[in-house]
């Protein structure tokens, strides 16, 4: 386990290697100057021509197209990140304020969605045919194609407008001192993201499940005497759940990324609000950074993924 | 009652209804499983000799169903259980399965979970069979894999079923289905996945646990020099119905329906060289939604008799106390001739 976790955390280093410098290439390719968004926009305002042309040159902005590669990926390795093209402040210290808040939103969304998802998906495949597959599946059928934003603004208008439960939107006011004050501006976007998640979830955990099931080697348990419950679960549900924390590692990225949409209609301060803002006010190096970090959490995502599925099953490591 | 019968199936009609359709794979058939003996069950594919096994376990799948009228009793120590009348995974039948009876399926590729050590799937039908603890278990475990030829046991054990190899995989399988040392061992075509020199030792193994633990055998095979070897009692099927049972002896010295003896007929022999007449069984085994209106065995047949053949399956003629047969050839006054 210990070699394979090390073999599968050495791979990474090449891809970050590919997905910087991709990265890189694009803000190059971008329109604007260099220097606007590696020297802070006050200290440029102070310069003439020349002084600017000196700063290129000793910013290395001259140099050839690979070795300014190699800078950037060395500032970005020390926490270096540029500037802000629109305010001025290091793009470090936006990404940094804007985390917590999308971190607190996708983690509650995804225990939410991980949660009912695999639980439903679980009671919808055992009681196939019965009335409580049909309605979960219908459910889950319409949960799959409305989207994010409609189920966002049906909420909002349901709950916070005109019964009043939650709050409308944001996220902390300075009025607000215990916790659940808090808590109530979190629990509606969470359900609504989380929902949305759950039914992918729960189709998908159910027609595993089902597959899982008819296997030979639940026959043999249940030649073995074994109760339900337990052929079920232990026999059935785990390993059925292998192919389910697949698809949930692949939606760890929006811990970081943030979910753009419903970040936008609750006004939620997260990472997705401010890449919508940055796309919008074409603030180049703030648009590639958010997609530098959600790269990360992509390759961060899928080394997890393959550590719980060799966690999973244990013909996995021999591969 | 005859004490030397353990289970008695009598006109079990098992059906498959699926797409309005009705399958039945299984159309009154009737034996008995005698105590510390092998019944052989030979037919070719389709016939029903899986679902007979399956239905005997009540492990049937979702759209099946053992219809009214069927009977399968199992003379247990504590009296007569009608396992028919049981609900499919009720407290009944799964305190029989593991127990009384054991099973060991086709594929142990496939058979076995593979996400669990062999020692866990061992153990988990001592757990819920025996009073044991979990040392206990453990110790059993590792002896029942030695009993059946594994070398290492106190490793393996702990191994998963991919680290097995196939022979191996099947041993494990018996060691399971052995585990609470069963009445009555059912095996479906345990050697089909195998190659022949694991086969004769998974059969050497089977035969053993036989002998030490007088454990009733259901053999499912389509290998008639395996029904040779170690068979006591045989039953034919073709198309859901026994043709034909009997000891080993009436059925392979004086085969008397014509599917036993085109069957027995079609064996190349090993040694006769390539140039040999094979006889294979004409026609192919009709389909089960649209089946032949009387003998099923009658489109195929050399023998078959217009008028007499096709108006219905014959019933169960004795020839001797052991020996019944299904075929109008043998029934007094059918207008067949004899």
């Amino acid at each position: 386990m210990f070699a394979y976790t090390i073999r599968r955390f050495l791979t990474l280093i090449p891809m970050i290697l590919i997905m910087t410098f991709l990265i890189f290439l694009g803000m190059d390719l971008t329109p604007g100057d260099a220097v606007s968004f590696m020297a802070s926009p006050e200290a440029m305002a102070n310069m003439s021509q020349a002084q600017l042309a000196q700063l290129r040159e000793s910013l290395g902005l001259n140099d050839p197209f690979f070795m300014r590669y190699l800078t950037w990926l060395g500032g970005v390795l020390h926490g270096d990140f540029g500037y802000s093209l629109t305010s001025g402040v290091p793009i470090k210290d936006i990404v940094l304020s804007r985390i917590p808040a999308t971190l607190e939103l996708s983690v509650a969304a995804l225990l939410i969605s991980t949660f009912l998802g695999t639980i439903l998906g679980l009671v919808s495949a055992v009681r196939k045919g019965r009335p409580v597959d049909h309605i979960l599946t219908i459910t889950g059928m319409i949960g799959v194609s409305i989207p994010e934003f409609f189920l966002g603004l049906v909420a909002l208008l349901l709950f916070a407008i005109n019964l009043n439960w939650f709050p409308i939107g944001g996220r902390l006011r300075p009025e607000y001192t215990v916790y659940w004050d808090h808590m109530k501006n979190l629990i509606l976007p969470a359900l609504v993201l989380g929902v949305t998640m759950t039914a992918g979830v729960m189709r998908y955990t159910r027609s595993s499940m089902l597959d899982t099931i008819n296997k030979d080697y639940i026959k043999t348990a249940r030649s073995k005497g074994l109760p339900e419950w337990r052929i079920n679960l232990v026999h059935g549900f785990r390993v059925a759940l292998t192919p389910v924390v697949v698809l949930i590692g692949f939606r760890l990225p929006i811990l970081i990324g943030g979910s753009v949409v419903i970040e936008q209609i609750f006004q939620w301060p997260g990472v997705g609000n401010e890449f919508l803002g940055a796309v919008r006010s074409q603030n180049y190096p703030l648009v590639m950074m958010i997609a530098l970090f959600s790269v990360f959490a992509v390759l961060i995502a899928s080394f997890i993924i393959d550590l719980l599925t060799a966690a999973l099953d244990p013909r996995v490591q021999l591969d | 009652m005859d004490s030397d019968v353990l289970v008695r199936v009598k006109n079990l009609q098992t059906f498959f209804y699926q797409n309005g359709r009705c399958n039945k794979a299984v159309n009154g058939v009737s034996f008995d499983i005698k105590r510390g003996k092998t019944l052989c069950v030979v037919g070719e594919s389709g016939c029903g000799k899986s679902v007979t096994a399956s239905s005997i376990m009540q492990l049937l799948p979702e759209l099946s169903r053992i219809e009214k009228g069927s009977e399968i009793t199992y003379f247990s120590e504590k009296g007569e259980i009608r396992i028919d009348q049981q609900k499919r995974n009720g407290k009944v039948m799964r305190s029989l399965r593991g127990s009384e009876f054991a099973m060991v399926f086709q594929d142990p590729m496939t058979s076995l979970n593979p996400v669990y050590t062999i020692g866990y799937q061992l153990a988990e039908n001592l757990q819920y069979h025996t009073p044991l603890n979990r040392k206990e278990r453990k110790k059993r475990s590792v002896g029942l894999l030695r009993d059946m030829g594994i070398p290492l046991p106190e490793e393996r054990v702990d191994e998963y079923p991919h680290q097995f190899s196939g022979g191996m995989r099947q041993r494990a399988m018996i060691a399971m289905a052995m585990a609470c040392n069963p009445k009555v061992l059912i095996a479906d075509e345990p050697t089909t996945a195998l190659d022949v020199t694991i086969q004769a030792q998974v059969f050497d193994l089977i035969m053993k646990l036989k002998k030490d633990r007088n454990t009733a055998i259901m053999l499912i095979t389509h290998d008639m020099g395996v029904v040779s070897e170690l068979a006591d009692d045989v039953v034919v099927m073709y198309m859901g119905n026994v043709v034909e049972a009997g000891t080993l002896e009436d059925v392979f010295r004086s085969p008397s329906h014509p599917y036993t003896v085109a069957l027995l007929r079609s064996i190349p022999i090993l040694g006769k060289g390539r140039d040999q007449d094979i006889n294979p069984i004409r026609g192919v085994t009709p389909d089960p939604y649209d089946r032949p209106s009387g003998c099923q065995f009658a489109p195929r047949c050399d023998f078959f008799k217009e008028g007499v053949c096709d108006k219905c399956m014959p019933d169960a003629t004795s020839l001797s106390k052991t020996h019944s047969v299904r075929c109008w050839k043998f029934v007094g006054g059918s207008g067949y001739g004899n």
